[in-house]
């Protein structure tokens, strides 16, 4: 695709600003209605999906060219589909991919920004997404007895992800869902030091050459290993394997689960019994890439046609990802199973969830709006009156402390697995 | 013609500058609107010099006196879902979004108002309104629409005029920046005793602000409005829901509230449904009414002809159940009330020869969101061809509208039988009697054509210009419904045009322009100039 693709699209924008908000049909409490954080957070029309639709068609048009207004207003976007989901609920077209192909033609064309720059130079350079040197991917693992995938076969791989393998405060996170796997009795590995990057996040990034490679490596990684099942802690690496792969053709031939989905199983046939309690009230913040995010990508070929007339219809039929249909109960699932645990709902959740802040290269770039996104989720939380805020991603979680060091209100900050442990 | 750097430093003082901008970049996201391909032949309409985001009523008032002193003009708007919201006359505009004002300020529960700043939407209203039984009557934006500029400054129609009235009736009271910069407060706001009512002890005004069509942002910016509402029968919560997996454009509201009727009435004939639709109004038994739009929904274009399909499969004629179809809600506060209003009706349509259409009860709840609160109406609008355009309309008796209904489906059958727009066999419509028919019918003919085809272009084009034409076959419609933001349309000059018709109508408009607006200053573009150019 190219940004010229879109321009079908970008013409029947009709600047309704359904983007801003998440869809009407899911607003729940009147304070708690805004879907999209760059727009609530800058309010010029520019930072909603709709001001990138007006964007992109002035630049087809050559009526603008590339500016630093320009530039801030398609990076300071987390990437995180609410627009998406809310645009959906009245047209048929796709702003969440018109931000991609944006970004992979800022890319292009060399308008990139200094802190992407070093994130992705570290990349090229180390596999990783965090700065951190190829040689201490597997630190985080040190201790535990768990085949080597490099060198030994195993029925599952175990991914933990740039985030999980190199910030160490989150580390007893992914010790501890790797552990359970072992005392279960999975047959489990992991690749250690050889793990790279999924290269989603850098696709986010505009870096659309990124995924290509890190997908080619890790079929091959996987064809090696004889691996059945790819598990994630990540939800990122989660939603990277089963819909961005897809999305450029290259599917893992092999199930791609998220740890949730993974100790959902456990539970269910019995082999995780969890019988401690825990007394807390939580609440469970939906990651985008586990939720609408990973939504099955949706192959089409066909044409537009018109029937009735004038009315646009496809030949045949195109299904749209509306974000309906991603990984919304198996979590919560898991947290009821917890004995002792409350679990309240937020008002913007599943499809409707407000973002954590930290996607699409803006905790990278913009620390301080990634920061004040998470703190307007944390207000949320507490609103509904959660004692603790669980998500089932390393991002998320890092992002929630990160908000409180900078100032947000406090709340304790789970991740599932930490609370599938407390149980156990 | 750009702001000089004196100018816009000027405006940046006000404001401060994270809100203000005249990036093009920015201000190119504030010239794209649906229906400009239309208009501008371009999806761009002209791009303003600057975009502002006041924050209070000063600084609005700061920024006008500022366009007074350097002479430029500029036009607020508040979520910009307009055809002219961002239209001006010349590129020495600026824009106002007033994205920053966005409180409720008050719902008055005892006296049955809310105070609300510009960019309060018409859904966020409604569902704060609920918790205290009392609901605003809207138009038919949907939920994203502006309670103001629905209310204050633009044309249209809402389902439930019936019992809530025409838009501009639902207006309380206002605090008004006018052109010049001075401020003025309307009725009982004026004596500070409260925002109840616009027609005094303070001047009324409601006509100037607001008269039959808006002035679209032309005469100044509504800073602060009150607006009257009306009792809501329902749960002070209403909750959508579907399966899981289903999108939230596939989510209904579980059911008709207990004290609510979602009903479809279909007549044998349309002269029978105009008749009905008379004496449901003097029966005073209708929450919300229209007749008829009653198009079904999917998911997608792609869903949604897939039930089309399924319906003519089934018999069933969507071009009857359009022409003589009435949809409407009963709604009452206790369930005798709502069971005598269910007789009342029946006998009406019993004497009209009509009856009630069976409808399942998950369509009888998506019904009822609709006509309650719109959900459905940007879809049907923007989704299925892309664009909508509303011609001939008009506001008046029930014989007229009657009229003009017959002549709309005259006008608009050859366009859709050439399949130049869509084809429903006959135009939809968009009909309802305004309280209780006690100030006439409001009637929208609608074509859904798509900008983007040439020739569907065209043929729009085509047939604004006979509908629109004072010296045309049809100059029985009346003064169209856009009004002043025909100033800037292909017909130009419109109310130059039909004002000799209409008893010189737009020689006042222009000397209430003159008035408010010596400078001249309010864009007209979307309203009228004192003085033509």
């Amino acid at each position: 695709m190219a940004l010229k693709d879109f321009e079908h699209d970008m013409q029947r924008c009709s600047r309704c600003s359904y983007c801003k908000w998440i869809p009407f049909e899911n607003q729940q409490n009147m304070d708690f209605i805004k879907g999209c954080p760059s727009a609530a957070r800058y309010n010029f029309h520019a930072y909603a999906a709709s001001g990138k639709w007006n964007m992109s068609y002035a630049f087809l048009n050559e009526r603008i060219d590339h500016s630093d207004a320009f530039q801030d207003a398609v990076y300071r976007c987390m990437m995180d589909g609410c627009c998406d989901v809310s645009c959906k609920t009245v047209q048929d077209i796709e702003p969440l991919q018109l931000m991609y192909e944006l970004r992979k033609k800022f890319v292009e064309d060399g308008q990139i920004l200094p802190e992407h720059m070093l994130t992705i130079d570290g990349l090229k350079k180390e596999d990783n997404m965090m700065q951190g040197k190829k040689v201490d991917r597997g630190k985080w693992a040190k201790g535990i007895k768990v085949k080597d995938l490099t060198k030994e076969k195993a029925k599952v791989a175990f991914h933990a992800g740039c985030r999980y393998s190199y910030d160490e405060e989150l580390w007893p996170i992914v010790r501890g869902a790797l552990q359970i796997l072992i005392d279960a009795g999975v047959d489990v590995g992991i690749w250690g030091k050889d793990e790279v990057c999924c290269g989603g996040r850098a696709e986010s990034m505009g870096f659309a050459g990124e995924l290509t490679k890190y997908a080619d490596h890790t079929l091959e990684a996987l064809k090696a290993a004889g691996v059945e099942t790819l598990v994630n802690p990540c939800s990122d690496c989660y939603q990277c394997y089963k819909v961005e792969y897809d999305k450029i053709g290259k599917k893992p031939p092999v199930e791609v689960l998220h740890i949730t989905e993974y100790l959902h199983r456990l539970i269910q046939d019995g082999t995780i019994k969890l019988t401690k309690q825990v007394p807390l009230t939580v609440t469970y913040h939906d990651p985008c890439h586990l939720g609408r995010l990973a939504e099955p990508w949706v192959h089409w070929e066909g044409k537009e046609v018109k029937v009735m007339g004038q009315m646009i219809c496809h030949e045949p039929p195109k299904q749209f990802r509306r974000g309906a249909r991603g990984v919304y109960d198996i979590p919560r699932e898991v947290i009821k199973s917890i004995p002792g645990v409350r679990l309240v709902e937020m008002y913007r959740n599943r499809e409707s969830a407000w973002c954590c802040g930290a996607g699409g290269g803006v905790k990278d770039a913009y620390p301080e709006f990634a920061n004040w996104t998470a703190g307007e989720r944390i207000r949320e939380a507490k609103a509904v009156g959660a004692k603790a805020l669980v998500s089932a991603c390393g991002w998320c979680r890092r992002n929630f402390m990160d908000a409180m060091e900078d100032g947000a209100a406090r709340i304790e900050v789970y991740d599932i697995i930490e609370l599938v442990q407390k149980a156990m | 013609m750009a702001l000089t750097d004196i100018e816009y430093q000027a405006l940046e003082d006000i404001v401060g500058p994270e809100n203000i901008s005249r990036e093009p970049a920015i201000l190119d996201t504030y010239d794209q609107c649906w229906g400009h391909k239309a208009v501008f032949d371009q999806k761009f309409s002209t791009r303003p010099a600057a975009v502002l985001l006041p924050g209070s009523s000063e600084e609005c008032q700061a920024i006008v006196k500022a366009c007074n002193r350097y002479r430029i003009l500029f036009k607020p708007f508040s979520s910009g879902f307009e055809i002219v919201a961002f239209a001006l006359a010349n590129e020495r505009g600026i824009l106002l979004d007033l994205k920053r004002m966005d409180r409720i300020l008050e719902i008055d529960v005892e006296n049955m108002h809310a105070v609300v700043e510009p960019y309060v939407n018409i859904y966020r209203l409604q569902r704060e309104a609920m918790k205290h039984g009392l609901v605003m009557g809207s138009i038919g934006a949907g939920p994203s629409g502006g309670v103001i500029a629905g209310s204050c400054c633009h044309f249209g129609g809402g389902t439930t005029m019936v019992s809530t009235g025409g838009l501009g009736r639902s207006v309380l009271g206002v605090e008004w920046v006018l052109p010049t910069g001075d401020v003025l407060s309307m009725g009982t706001a004026e004596s500070e005793m409260g925002w109840f009512t616009a027609d005094g002890p303070g001047p009324s005004l409601r006509g100037v602000l607001r008269g039959r069509s808006g002035s679209n942002g032309g005469s100044g910016i509504i800073t602060k409005a009150s607006v009257k509402l009306y009792p809501w029968y329902g749960p002070p919560d209403i909750k959508f829901t579907a399966a899981p997996g289903v999108p939230p454009s596939g989510k209904r509201i579980s059911e008709v509230p207990p004290n609510y009727k979602a009903m479809i009435i279909m007549f044998p004939s349309q002269s029978a449904m105009f008749e009905a639709l008379i004496n449901i109004g003097k029966a005073e038994i209708a929450s919300a009414l229209m007749g008829a739009l009653v198009f079904p929904y999917g998911e997608g274009n792609d869903e949604q002809w897939a039930v089309i399909q399924q319906m003519a499969a089934a018999g069933i004629s969507f071009t009857q159940v359009a022409s003589q179809g009435v949809a409407l809600i009963l709604g009452s506060d206790t369930q005798r009330g709502l069971e005598y209003k269910e007789k009342c009706l029946m006998e009406i349509a019993g004497q009209m020869g009509g009856g009630p259409v069976p409808i399942p009860p998950s369509d009888q709840a998506g019904l009822f969101a609709a006509a309650m609160l719109h959900f459905g109406f940007v879809t049907a609008a923007f989704r299925r061809t892309g664009d909508f355009f509303v011609s001939p309309t008009s506001d008046g008796s029930p014989d007229f509208m009657l009229n003009l209904r017959k002549n709309a489906e005259q006008m608009l059958k050859p366009y859709m039988e050439k399949g130049l727009f869509q084809q429903l066999g006959i135009p939809e419509m968009f009909v309802m009697p305004g309280e209780n028919n006690s100030i006439g019918f409001h009637e929208e003919n609608v074509s859904f054509y798509d900008p983007w085809d040439p020739d569907s272009l065209d043929a729009l084009r085509d047939m604004v210009h006979k509908s629109e034409d004072p010296n045309g076959q049809f100059r029985s419609y009346g003064v169209p419904h856009l009004g002043g933001g025909l100033q800037i349309e292909w017909v130009s000059h419109v109310h130059q045009n039909f004002g000799p018709i209409y008893d010189n109508y737009d020689k006042w408009m222009r000397s209430i322009k003159g008035m408010l607006d010596p400078n001249g200053v309010g864009d007209w573009s979307a309203y009228i100039p004192a003085i033509f150019p």
